[in-house]
């Protein structure tokens, strides 16, 4: 029981950051544009989630850091998809490439040296918030509500992008400018304008993200930390058929694997090196890619450049 | 005259050709120049207009990367300036250790960025982002070191056989990737990267059993070293009082260049590549199978990684390191998108990138200014070379004040 638990606990700690991604990625490609940049952008967030942190020692202005610089990088990218016309998986290519290049140069700039971060004194995953009455509810109790702050804001925001998808007014243009946007267009509503807010939407939570793995899986920031997280939050978009509920399910998925990764090599049964471990949520991303895809469809002009010019 | 010039094309081809398989390297010479001559042969044969296009045709598509770069190497240095170092020293320190004082560490670098950046120039002309070459790369690597540490066959017969095997390897290793694509949609770019995390990932298992294991080994986290007689000739045996690592691998590197355009745009293969990337549907109506195509394409990339990364460790580095961390497989990415998926541009495009990395080192140990500003470079050039509407953009911007006051004037 014990065991179980611990798992489950850890399976809800580690699908956070690929949730929020893939979330993001949701609304994201929904407004028509492909995002794979949001491995860079996690990093960026992540960085800037150290380095705030460390400056002014809160951790919570670390994440309002990393939270801002991700969704202010993002805008390169929706600056160089809808303006600039570039495709987008080039564009989230060379948007990843910066990234890398940007936060080494930061850390040297900042720190005197490549590598890793210092240490922040306290992260977000030192506050644990367990949730009076609700967490003593068995099994569900200690593993959905006796978690970081980071994780209840994940939950918040399952509830929140369904919302603003499906309920809101903005929701309805986001998914307009994927499927049909000179329909939306001919309405007077700038496809532009609401693109460039479903980009700006996924950077917001890639920057969460970042500053998850950063200062509250982690105490400091390293080169590559994210270890391709953002793709395999694009995998748990994709597999969770471009909506919020789908995604956040996805990610448990991924969670759940990495989490009995980790128990498995804690536990030591199996006589394996440990890497063919760290393996496993790669293996498993494809498998949940080529199982589920083809039961989803993706947004119909998702990918396609979108200029009026052009369309008439 | 022309009657001798392609009988001299021919011999000189199929010469170089046996010459450079009996591991004469002086043979890929003679191949060079049958080059030659048919691309003189090409141009002499239209009329002076047509070649006066066509060079003007060349020099335009240099005009966008040109621009690209300088204003880029500018955005640096204002990047610098701001951060306290002085651009003009460190751009010099650049550009003497990238050009002149290690210019053969720039080729040293070009060498393995050429093959990967001409595998995902490959996939990107059938429509694919082979976005996990770094994964074909380390396969291509782990497969060349193992053979090469355990077998060594008599002077040079043995290493086409490496370069085939650790070859078809990294295609094999694009195999389920392709075939996922092909049968159920899921999208290449993330398949083809978790299988390059997984390939990274197993690579230190591979060093660790191939004589790297800092328990008992003296020399953790690398390989055993492989035989001399596996090693690829060095220039400097060739050419007298040269002192430099540049092995026969660049030559190979070229050549694989020319060969891939070649195939791209002289070949049925080639063509068919080019249709299915251009436009899915209208290469079903010509009766190309689409799926077939895109796992031709998909095993010529991968065999392409493959080969680089032979090239590198029977090259250069003699033994497979842990946790290398080369990246050519994540910079071919650029290098291929630099040169807009062109095969002889990627040589270019490799070239520039081994010099601003060389460059990079030296700058860093000479003038203390952090070679990430390099990085930062690279990002700048690829964003401006590959944004060509930026320029139509600012055009835009710019003019528009003006025109509204032409017009103002005007009623």
């Amino acid at each position: 029981m014990e065991f179980v638990i611990e798992l489950l606990s850890a399976t809800m700690r580690l699908a956070t950051p690929i949730a929020l991604a893939a979330m993001g990625a949701a609304v994201c490609e929904r407004s028509g544009i492909v995002n794979i940049a949001m491995e860079g952008l996690m990093l960026i967030g992540a960085f800037f989630a150290a380095a705030v942190a460390l400056a002014t020692g809160s951790p919570w202005l670390g994440l309002l850091g990393g939270i801002i610089f991700g969704g202010l990088f993002s805008l390169l990218h929706a600056w160089s998809t809808v303006t600039l016309h570039i495709n987008h998986t080039v564009s989230g290519a060379i948007i990843n490439i910066l990234a890398a290049g940007l936060t080494r140069f930061f850390m040297v700039e900042f720190y005197g040296h490549p590598g890793s971060s210092d240490m922040v004194q306290k992260t977000l995953g030192d506050i644990n918030c367990a949730v009076p009455l609700l967490s003593k509810i068995p099994l569900l109790g200690p593993v959905l509500f006796d978690q970081s702050p980071t994780v209840y804001f994940m939950y918040f925001f399952v509830f929140f992008t369904t919302f603003l998808l499906n309920r809101t007014k903005l929701g309805l243009h986001i998914r307009a400018a994927g499927e049909h946007p000179m329909a939306l267009e001919t309405l007077g509503i700038s496809v532009r304008k609401i693109r460039y807010i479903g980009v700006l939407y996924s950077g917001l939570l890639c920057g969460f993200a970042g500053s998850f793995l950063a200062i509250e899986y982690g105490r400091f920031f390293t080169e590559g930390m994210t270890g391709g997280r953002g793709f395999i939050a694009l995998a748990a978009n994709v597999s969770g058929g471009w909506t919020a509920v789908g995604s956040f399910v996805a990610a448990l998925f991924f969670g759940f694997i990495d989490a009995l990764q980790l128990k498995l090599q804690v536990m030591g049964i199996f006589k394996i090196p440990p890497e063919f471990f760290h393996m496993l949520p790669y293996a498993a991303t494809v498998i949940a890619v080529a199982g589920l895809v083809r039961r989803s469809r993706p947004p119909a002009d998702s990918g396609n450049d979108f200029s009026i010019e052009k369309e008439m | 005259m022309d009657k001798f010039l392609s009988g001299l094309k021919v011999a000189a081809g199929i010469g170089g050709v046996v010459l450079w398989a009996a591991s004469q390297f002086w043979g890929i010479l003679l191949v060079l120049l049958a080059l030659g001559i048919q691309m003189y042969q090409n141009f002499s044969r239209m009329d002076r207009e047509d070649a006066v296009k066509k060079l003007k045709d060349l020099g335009m598509s240099a005009f966008y990367p040109a621009v690209g770069i300088l204003a880029a190497i500018l955005i640096g240095g204002l990047i610098m300036a701001f951060t306290g170092y002085d651009p003009i020293r460190a751009y010099g320190a650049l550009f003497y250790g990238g050009l002149v004082k290690n210019w053969h560490i720039s080729l040293l670098n070009a060498t393995p960025l050429i093959f990967t950046g001409l595998s995902i120039a490959v996939a990107f002309k059938a429509g694919l982002f082979n976005i996990g070459a770094e994964g074909q790369y380390y396969v291509g690597s782990m497969i060349a070191t193992w053979l090469a540490i355990r077998f060594s066959l008599p002077v040079g017969l043995y290493i086409p056989v490496i370069f085939l095997l650790a070859g078809l390897s990294a295609a094999a290793y694009n195999i389920i990737p392709t075939l996922l694509k092909i049968r159920t949609g899921a999208h290449e770019v993330v398949t083809t990267m978790m299988f390059a995390h997984i390939a990274t990932k197993y690579s230190t298992i591979f060093v660790r059993n191939n004589g790297g294991d800092p328990a008992t080994s003296k020399h953790a986290y690398v390989t055993d070293a492989i035989g001399e007689s596996n090693w690829l000739l060095p220039l400097k045996s060739i050419i007298p009082g040269a002192n430099y690592r540049v092995h026969i691998g660049v030559l190979l590197a070229l050549t694989v260049a020319v060969f891939i355009w070649y195939l791209l745009y002289k070949t049925r293969i080639g063509y068919e590549i080019r249709a299915v990337g251009a436009n899915k549907t209208a290469a079903k109506t010509q009766g190309i199978n689409s799926g077939r195509t895109i796992m031709t394409a998909m095993l010529i990339a991968g065999f392409l990684c493959g080969i680089s990364g032979t090239t590198q460790v029977l090259g250069l580095e003699h033994k497979m390191y842990e946790n290398l961390n080369a990246g050519y497989g994540w910079n071919g990415i650029s290098v291929a998108l630099l040169a807009g998926n062109d095969p002889i541009g990627v040589i270019f495009a490799a070239i520039l990138w081994g010099i601003l990395d060389a460059g990079g080192q030296y700058m860093a140990r000479t003038t203390q200014t952090p070679s990430a500003v390099v990085e930062i470079i690279k990002g700048i050039i690829l964003f401006l070379i590959l944004a060509k509407y930026l320029y139509f953009w600012f055009g835009h911007k710019l003019f528009k004040g003006r025109r509204k006051a032409a017009r103002g004037e005007a009623a």
